[in-house]
């Protein structure tokens, strides 16, 4: 049976942002359709829209030709239409049986069979009795749809869907993908990766700034012309120069351990490596397999052996991230608004945080607001901060920005070494291609960077030497321009 | 020395009637929590319940409208809560601290005519088979109906929780309050029920004091139960058999250290009095050391409002 979605005339209204102005587009079943789009392009907002999470003001939906009223997640289940988040609408604590039966008006045997028919089916293996919190992603994201297929929909929209998974587990997604769609699903897939548009999908629309700016058949269509169509500009693109790098060391890592007392924390097993002036270590790795511990380890947040951390001739294993600072290394975490700014400070305020010692900005207990102010806004101009109100709360700076902030924090001070986790995650394509090119400046300068990045783009085109975490466990460095994406995976998904 | 082993039935049975109140409150308490809500008024729900269930008996005669009452005094207040925490959005902690302060002052305001006069006696089941088994007969037989829900509540709670598909929505909001937005449940509704049986069973918990108990009233009269209410729920890591474990605990410690000051023994009264508090929570800790479980029964979303944003 042929699914025909139409969307009409959408129109949503934050304050402040038009989210979705006057969007109207059409699917019909049997083809892969890919809604492509920067952050705050809109597009999430249609998907919620379509999935009764978000109500429009304005416009309306037709599945087959009947209008759909969808006010509530349930409204988008009743008329057939399935939905997996970007952020994973799971019950950690639950099994994933309890997942499954929670929505569902099926008796538990009845159930069961049908689950184990959709495993069999697409090949899936999931342990129904284990709690949500022991899966990988991968597995959630199956666990997820599982709990669409149960219903049969007609409709099944993927948010972002590869953004945790490995290289293999996406071309395994990317299979029932195209299965699903051969048995009659229509297939909208939202993403703003370019290369996995061209790879999986039949006709793709592009959103920016809430409008759709053209919907056309992927034949036509390259990564370019893609890409220039979603940031509405001509992007340049920056390749990292290869030069001769100084054989001077300025990190080394010896045996390196850390037992964790969570049993949900990964335990790092014999950490070595050692890293040079002016070079890129990335380190990748599925989210999960030790990257916080090792970046906390390296920070100073857990504190380990004094000899096992040597930097710059210094044994600074046991010393705190402040007193790190002071040996010239600087940090950025993964959680920008948890753990590298405080959200309700001002601008000014988190640019202090990390200069306690710097006798600019404190005088005898007091601080020295002017001089913070001028070097925050310094730091603004220089890292070309989107923002003159430097008394700004950092909550309501966008991704890129605070990134931006964070980064320009960090370098103002000119370290030797930064160590940065996740530094793009989340990012729109400008704001990538900004903190990559800062990223690239800093290892021109002489200066080292442990990248510890679970996007293989990104370590591929940053790193000089790359090498794997799986399961706390560091795989042996590799030379940048001997690893594929397809190598990174297996060792990733810890094979050899 | 010979010792009746009637009066050792009799004793367990009396550490197992000072265990009732407690009983109640923590189950009430748990579900409430186990919904993701924290709600420190436990001693003002069960105070209130106290002084409703004993005017009522007082005022009406009847033990039924008394007991019912106290439970539907229980809800009432707990609807304050629940209003202004999940519609008004406010802190849960705050809100719980006032709901307490609220629920003493005023029973003891309601309370002051009600002090001196003497309760009813609440009829008491299988009276007949007292003296059929010994050392048994005392415990199993002459309670009152109360007694016997007390301590069927925390299996039936277990089985809720585990087994039927309510005490499954009951957790997910609990684990995941906008994932289970999302999925179409109800968050709200789901938090106002788990609220208002929370009141209920407190308020059953006090008035279980006033009118079974010691059937009178006594301004202040809960002494501080509903916070070891609240602290059983917590050390038992939101697990109801472990409640039952701890209520036993603290009851049969604090008839004991009554009976050692009065036999006399040597040891400071300020540390018998203590003691009961002390031993539950090392008892509790120890048995609850799993950290797994700990993080599979630990209501992720505990005390943090949910705000659903459109």
């Amino acid at each position: 049976m042929n699914t025909n979605l139409k969307i009409s005339n959408v129109t949503k209204i934050y304050p402040g942002c038009i989210a979705n102005d006057n969007v109207s587009l059409e699917f019909n079943s049997g083809k892969i359709y890919a809604l492509l789009g920067e952050n705050g392009a809109g597009k999430s907002t249609l998907v919620k829209i379509l999935s009764g999470v978000v109500i429009p003001d304005e416009g309306k939906i037709y599945l087959n030709k009947n209008i759909l009223k969808l006010n509530s997640p349930s409204d988008a289940k009743k008329n057939d239409i399935g939905m997996v988040f970007q952020h994973f609408n799971l019950f950690e604590t639950l099994s994933v049986f309890e997942n499954l039966i929670i929505d569902s008006d099926e008796q538990r045997e009845n159930l069961k069979e049908k689950i184990d028919t959709i495993m069999k089916k697409y090949n899936f293996s999931v342990d129904l009795d284990v709690p949500v919190l022991n899966l990988s992603a991968g597995q959630k994201q199956k666990v997820e749809i599982i709990r669409c297929l149960i219903r049969s929909p007609k409709v099944l929209i993927m948010d972002e869907p590869t953004s945790v998974l490995t290289e293999q587990e996406t071309s395994e997604l990317f299979l029932s993908l195209k299965k699903f769609s051969e048995e009659g699903i229509l297939i909208i897939y939202i993403t703003h990766k370019l290369k996995e548009v061209m790879q999986l999908c039949d006709e793709v629309a592009v959103m920016r700034r809430g409008k759709l700016v053209s919907v056309s058949q992927i034949n036509n269509e390259n990564i370019e012309s893609l890409a220039n169509k979603m940031v509405g500009q001509d992007l340049k693109t920056i390749k990292k120069k290869k030069e001769n790098t100084s054989s001077e060391q300025l990190i080394k890592i010896t045996n390196l351990n850390f037992k964790s007392e969570d049993p949900f924390e990964t335990n790092l097993v014999d950490i070595n490596f050692s890293l040079n002036r002016g070079e890129c270590l990335g380190i990748a790795g599925i989210s999960g397999n030790g990257q916080s511990e090792l970046f906390q380890v390296l920070s100073g947040e857990i504190i380990s052996n004094k000899n096992s951390i040597e930097f710059n001739k210094n044994f600074i294993g046991d010393l705190n991230p402040q007193e790190r600072r002071e040996y010239l290394m600087a940090f950025s975490p993964e959680d920008r608004l948890e753990q590298a700014a405080i959200p309700q400070m001002a601008i000014f305020e988190n640019v202090a945080l990390n200069n306690f010692k710097s006798s600019n900005f404190f005088n005898n207990g007091l601080i020295n607001e002017s001089k913070i102010k001028e070097h925050s806004k310094k730091i603004i101009s220089e890292f070309n901060v989107n923002t003159d109100n430097i008394d700004l709360k950092s909550q309501f700076l966008s991704g890129g920005n605070l990134q931006k902030l964070i980064i320009g924090r960090e370098l103002i001070t000119s370290p030797d070494l930064l160590i940065c986790f996740n530094p793009t995650w989340g990012l729109d394509v400008g704001a990538i291609n900004y903190i990559h090119e800062t990223l690239i400046k800093i290892n021109e300068q002489n200066k080292s960077i442990i990248l510890i990045s679970t996007d293989t783009d990104e370590l591929l085109k940053l790193s000089d030497k790359i090498s794997v975490i799986h399961r706390g466990k560091l795989s042996k460095i590799m030379n940048a321009e001997d690893v594929t994406s397809e190598k990174l995976g297996i060792l990733m998904g810890g094979g050899n | 020395m010979i010792i009746d082993i009637n009066f050792v039935g009799l004793i367990i049975a009396s550490i197992m009637a000072s265990a009732v109140p407690l009983i109640l409150a923590s189950c009430g308490e748990l579900i409430t929590e186990r919904s993701g809500v924290l709600n420190l008024g436990v001693e003002g729900m069960m105070i209130i319940g106290a002084i409703s269930g004993f005017a009522l008996m007082t005022v009406t005669g009847s033990l039924i409208i008394a007991v019912f009452g106290a439970m539907l005094a229980g809800v009432l207040i707990s609807t304050i809560f629940a209003f202004l925490t999940q519609t008004l959005i406010t802190n849960h902690v705050a809100t719980g601290l006032a709901l307490t302060i609220f629920g003493i002052g005023i029973s003891a305001m309601i309370g002051k005519n009600f002090v001196g006069i003497p309760g009813k006696e609440f009829p008491v089941l299988f009276e007949g088979l007292k003296d059929t088994i010994p050392l048994l007969s005392p415990i199993l037989f002459g309670h009152s109906i109360v007694f016997y829900f007390a301590f069927a509540l925390p299996f039936i709670t277990s089985y809720f929780l585990k087994k039927t598909k309510v005490g499954l929505i009951v957790r997910a909001v609990g684990d995941s309050p906008e994932s289970a937005s999302n999925q179409g449940i109800n968050v709200r509704l789901v938090r106002y029920v788990c609220i208002l049986y929370g009141g209920a069973m407190c308020g059953l918990g006090g008035a279980y004091l006033s009118m079974i108990y010691t059937p009178q009233w006594i301004e202040n009269m809960t002494g501080g139960r509903g916070w070891i209410a609240l602290a059983l729920v917590v050390f038992s890591t939101w697990n109801p058999i472990k409640i039952l474990i701890g209520a036993m605990i603290f009851g049969g410690l604090t008839i004991i250290q009554f009976h050692m000051q009065a036999i006399g023994v040597r040891i400071p009264v300020q540390f018998l009095t203590a003691l009961p508090y002390i031993v539950t929570i090392i008892v509790l800790v120890v048995i609850s050391r799993d950290s797994r479980k700990i993080r599979l029964s630990t209501p992720s979303s505990l005390g943090k409002s949910f705000h659903k944003n459109n």
